[in-house]
């Protein structure tokens, strides 16, 4: 098949293509744009309507966080790190007690929303909030009680998950992964029955069991792990004194 | 309805100068200066002032308004907002005129001083005295010579000599270029549009545009059978006022300004404001050839002929303003190509239909 040679003619645009066809779809654009403001947003003094599922800066919802650090470590810019403050809750005529939760340098985060999406607990989440400009660079860096955010439904990021094989078939609906997570194993010569591991847990899966006693007559400890409740946070791992608890990544 | 600025200014002048000004003189004892200021060439002189004063400043508000005219406008065509300074807009002009006045007045190192000072002045000069010849309606010129079309598009043909000296002053290769190619895009487009006009003068039999305007009041408006002449006027017309797309000498967009580039400060501005100037004349002398002028339908005559004359002239330059928002520019070699080859046999055919019309007596 001989291709069609393109002559000169073709390619010049010609009347039509010069002068009527540019000349009609500005004057389109310009009624529409008149009746209509333009597409200018004046950003002082307006602002467009975010989306429920907009990510800006973190937000922690206080009670729901066990200071489990996951977001610590998932954090692509190191721009979190867990800090030790008084609990809100706390019993009259007692001292508050101390728990551990995220502190974020607001002015290194790149609003990603993995902290959110790895929350075990859904305590972290994704606000709104994107005007963080401020006057020093201590301001940005949110305590957790600045953290604090009021959540609706919409702020939770979670990590869902749909099979290749589901895509096409109706009534699947994208579910949270909760089946396959990476999990601490141990290495029972290293192991010296500290039991650090099961006091740092903060969702305490993992129970001191004793097997036997050793040549000094000391109970021989070792970790057990309870999978329904581990969020594989590597605490224990982190802690251990003499690197028994390693984690086993599902492949 | 119109005004009658002679009549109104020749009046006040006489009062003030003649009843008030007069017998204080005469009070105090100086009675040599009060039968010289009532003297008829003294009265007239201060009226031909105060009555250029006016349309000075009418003029150059119009050419202001245009700025921001094409601004908003242009800004609408874009999806943008357009100038925000001011209520919708208004005080840009005003900023940006403050703002080149208060620049310093540099003068390159290699520049011939005495032309490079006056290629503005030229210019401006040219461009305010196109003011002189236009009608706003029957009462309201400043003068009203026989020939005054021929008058304002011989003053229109003045500006490339300006434009010339003034890209050559600059001893600058590129604008000296620049200069010269909007010379040449000027003179080659002086002449469709003189043709195109020549259709309009043929029907109405006159070169005068109180005439014309008359003509058109009392037949119909030359667009319906000069369309074609119209077509070719608007096309040369932007051309001449180096518009979009015909705006290679300057192409603000792509190149450094073209022959205005060694221009700063206050100069630029008058240039600047040269241009809308241009634009103004060009619109209003399209206006009085082709759209009737301040003819107006007989259940309107309520709106004063200033008003509808004005609204026209803007009319037309959102026109202008719709092209410049529309099209790409061309290239050197296709603008002489479109006024030679396409613009000048249109207005030779436009010509040769006004002369059967005016011998069928059609219109």
């Amino acid at each position: 098949m001989a291709e069609v040679q393109k002559t000169r003619k073709d390619k010049e645009l010609g009347l039509t293509g010069f002068i009527l066809k540019p000349m009609l779809l500005t004057l389109k654009q310009t009624i529409k744009s008149t009746i209509h403001r333009p597409q200018t947003v004046q950003y002082p003094w307006e602002k467009i309507v975010l989306p429920d599922v907009f990510r800006g800066r973190p937000g922690l919802i206080f009670d729901k966080c066990i200071g489990c650090g996951i977001c610590m470590r998932i954090c692509p810019t190191r721009c979190i790190d867990l800090v030790t403050v008084d609990d809100l809750k706390k019993e009259e005529g007692k001292p508050a007690e101390k728990v551990k939760r995220p502190r974020v340098n607001v002015g290194r985060c790149m609003m990603c929303g993995y902290c959110a999406e790895y929350c075990p607990t859904n305590a972290m989440i994704v606000t709104p909030e994107y005007e963080l400009a401020s006057w020093t660079r201590e301001d940005i860096i949110y305590d957790p009680y600045k953290l604090q955010f009021p959540g609706v439904p919409g702020n939770e990021v979670h990590i869902i998950e749909v099979l290749p094989s589901e895509v096409k078939k109706e009534g699947v609906v994208p579910r949270p992964n909760t089946e396959n997570k990476d999990l601490p194993i141990l290495e029972e010569k290293k192991c010296i029955s500290c039991s650090r591991c099961a006091k740092d847990c903060p969702t305490e899966a993992i129970v001191m069991k004793e097997f036997g006693v050793n040549e000094k007559g000391r109970p021989i400890k070792r970790p057990v792990i309870d999978k329904e409740k581990c969020v594989s946070c590597e605490t224990c791992v982190e802690v251990c004194p003499k690197d028994a608890l390693t984690m086993s990544e599902v492949l | 309805m119109y005004i009658d600025i002679w009549q109104f200014l020749g009046g006040l002048v006489h009062w003030l100068l003649v009843d008030i000004i007069g017998p204080i003189l005469g009070w105090i004892g100086f009675h040599g200066l009060e039968s010289w200021l009532g003297s008829p060439g003294v009265l007239n002189f201060v009226t031909i002032l105060l009555v250029a004063l006016i349309v000075f400043t009418v003029g150059m508000l119009v050419a202001i308004t245009h700025i921001w005219q094409e601004r908003k406008t242009l800004g609408r065509l874009m999806d943008r907002r357009g100038t925000q300074v001011g209520p919708i807009g208004l005080f840009q002009n005003f900023a940006d005129g403050l703002k080149v006045l208060v620049k310093e007045a540099i003068i390159p190192d290699a520049a011939d001083p005495l032309v490079y000072n006056a290629a503005p002045v030229i210019i401006i000069g040219v461009s305010l005295f196109m003011f002189v010849t236009i009608p706003y309606s029957q009462g309201f010129y400043v003068a009203n010579p026989q020939m005054s079309v021929l008058l304002t598009l011989a003053i229109f043909s003045l500006v490339p000599f300006g434009v010339l000296i003034g890209g050559w002053a600059s001893n600058n290769k590129y604008t000296l270029i620049g200069g010269l190619r909007a010379a040449a895009q000027i003179i080659a487009y002086e002449i469709p549009l003189l043709l195109s006009v020549i259709g309009v003068i043929i029907l109405a039999g006159s070169l005068n545009f109180m005439d014309i305007v008359a003509y058109q009041q009392s037949h119909v408006w030359m667009v319906v059978p000069m369309i074609l002449g119209f077509v070719v006027f608007i096309i040369s017309m932007n051309a001449e006022l180096e518009r979009v797309p015909f705006d290679l000498p300057e192409a603000e967009a792509e190149l450094v300004e073209g022959w205005m580039t060694e221009f700063g400060g206050m100069k630029f501005g008058l240039i600047m404001m040269s241009e809308y100037a241009r634009g103004f004349v060009g619109a209003s002398i399209a206006t009085l050839l082709f759209l009737g002028g301040w003819d107006m339908p007989s259940f309107l005559q309520f709106i004063p002929d200033e008003l509808w004359f004005l609204a026209k002239v803007f009319a037309v330059f959102g026109l202008f303003i719709w092209i410049r928002g529309a099209m790409p520019r061309v290239r050197t070699d296709q603008i002489l190509a479109i006024g030679w080859k396409r613009l000048l046999p249109l207005a030779a055919i436009n010509i040769f239909i006004a002369i059967i019309f005016k011998t069928l007596g059609w219109f």
